[in-house]
């Protein structure tokens, strides 16, 4: 073989060699695996069950506004004993049944796929990221090798999101987890985290739900009796819609970094 | 003869007690920081190295008021310094520089398991890394302007108790 077909061979099988390596440590790196197909799934079919519910409520919600809205033009608050006032009020009380009625019929799917969910994730983090992993290489997963800031990251911050619907909320949790295999181990373990905390206390709150209707419907079926409307009933109303289709609650501005000139990172020799 | 002799005892013993009377142990007098590294050092080999935490912060604050980058590197060689010359330990100058100077936590150094060990003592966990990023406050942001550090470690900091705050309670559901 001539010398230059030689070097050019050799060339060759080192460049093989180094892709070789590449490849290997690549393949070596250790992934967390937080969503698996079941948890997609679980998050897409609870973003339906959500839209579902918010689509029966929207209209009774809003004829409770309308409803509302003429007892007050209709100068009824302190005449109750007038009689149109209590027809208004008992019209009242008959929508807001609607509405219990409608949440008591969704709310056990809610329930079950909010749960769902809940478990899948609550099983992954346990084994991923609380039996496999120690604080310190927690972190170094968390800090993920520094990517530069101008990488097109995703944004898994989601914490604080009362201002969203509740289906959007579920959609946009399933739009970013569908497309995981694009994330770092750094941003899933957030994004996880955030979904499963949001779960807990949606479980929460949908198994606090159901235990008031109960007792919400009971009350206003005897109300109905009598045509009144309760501060509670009122209450009740608006902590649905808040759920539901979110508030104004402004989300808390995020501080930026201070100006200032920054170097080239410096590293010393005893730097971890 | 007597008063000769009586002399010379009271001289030796004058001489013994200036040997044995401590160094003063001052702290460094100058605004520059390498002077201030160069006077600690002195100190530091004359018999002061029990005074080791203070001058560290002496040395800090000098470089507060000049904070620049090129300081993180005047730190890491007086560390590399003074764990050579055998005051601290490889680990304990490790210790002291990422404490103040580098992004990651040495609170979170474990070498077990999250749910076994992290869970049970999480609140102190957070405790301990609320100070070591006010450490990093000062060492980052106010003594090297590593403001983008300073921010990640920050970052790091609510990262990990949203992380942990998940694992450990999927940790103590599994129990």
């Amino acid at each position: 073989m001539e010398p230059t077909s030689r070097r050019r061979l050799a060339h060759g099988i080192l460049a093989s060699t180094a892709l070789l390596l590449v490849a290997v440590a690549q393949a070596n790196t250790p992934t967390i695996r937080l969503f698996p197909t079941t948890v997609v799934e679980d998050l897409r079919q609870t973003s339906s069950v959500a839209r579902e519910m918010e689509t029966g409520l929207q209209e009774v919600i809003g004829r409770l506004d309308q409803q509302q809205q003429l007892y007050l033009e209709s100068k009824c608050d302190g005449a109750e004993d007038d009689p149109g006032c209590q027809r208004l009020a008992k019209q009242i009380g008959a929508t807001y049944l609607d509405m219990l009625g409608i949440m008591e019929e969704r709310l056990p799917d809610m329930e079950h796929t909010v749960n769902n969910t809940r478990l899948s994730l609550e099983k992954r983090l346990r084994s991923e990221l609380g039996n496999k992993m120690t604080s310190w290489t927690l972190q170094e997963t968390l800090l993920g090798g520094n990517p530069p800031k101008d990488m097109a990251a995703p944004t898994p911050s989601l914490r604080g999101r009362s201002g969203m619907r509740l289906s959007e909320r579920f959609s946009q949790y399933y739009k970013l987890v569908a497309s995981s295999s694009s994330h770092t181990d750094q941003s899933l373990a957030v994004l996880a985290s955030d979904i499963y905390l949001d779960m807990e206390e949606t479980s929460m709150l949908i198994a606090r739900t159901r235990e008031e209707i109960a007792r919400a419907t009971l009350i206003e079926q005897l109300n109905q009796s009598f045509g009144t409307i309760t501060p509670e009933m009122m209450e009740v109303v608006g902590g649905v819609k808040t759920i539901l289709f979110g508030d104004d609650t402004a989300l808390a501005p995020v501080a930026g970094p201070p100006p200032g000139s920054v170097e080239q990172a410096y590293r010393s020799p005893l730097q971890n | 003869m007597k008063t000769m002799s009586l002399l010379t005892a009271v001289s030796v013993l004058l001489v013994a007690s200036c040997a044995t009377s401590p160094p003063p142990c001052d702290s460094p007098q100058t605004r520059n920081l390498g002077a201030a590294v160069d006077d600690v050092k002195d100190s530091l080999a004359s018999g002061c190295a029990a005074h080791f935490d203070r001058y560290y912060d002496d040395l800090l604050r000098t470089a507060e008021g000049d904070p620049k980058p090129g300081n993180k590197r005047i730190f890491s060689e007086f560390l590399v310094w003074s764990a050579e010359e055998g005051l601290l330990s490889q680990r304990q100058a490790k210790d002291y520089y990422n404490r103040y100077f580098n992004v990651k936590f040495m609170t979170l150094q474990s070498d077990y398991n999250n749910c076994s060990h992290t869970c049970p003592r999480r609140d102190r966990i957070m405790l301990d890394m609320e100070h070591e990023l006010s450490d990093k406050e000062r060492g980052l942001l106010k003594v090297s302007l590593d403001n983008d550090g300073y921010y990640r470690a920050d970052e790091l900091f609510q990262e990990v108790e949203l992380v942990l705050e998940a694992t450990c309670t999927a940790c103590s559901a599994g129990q």
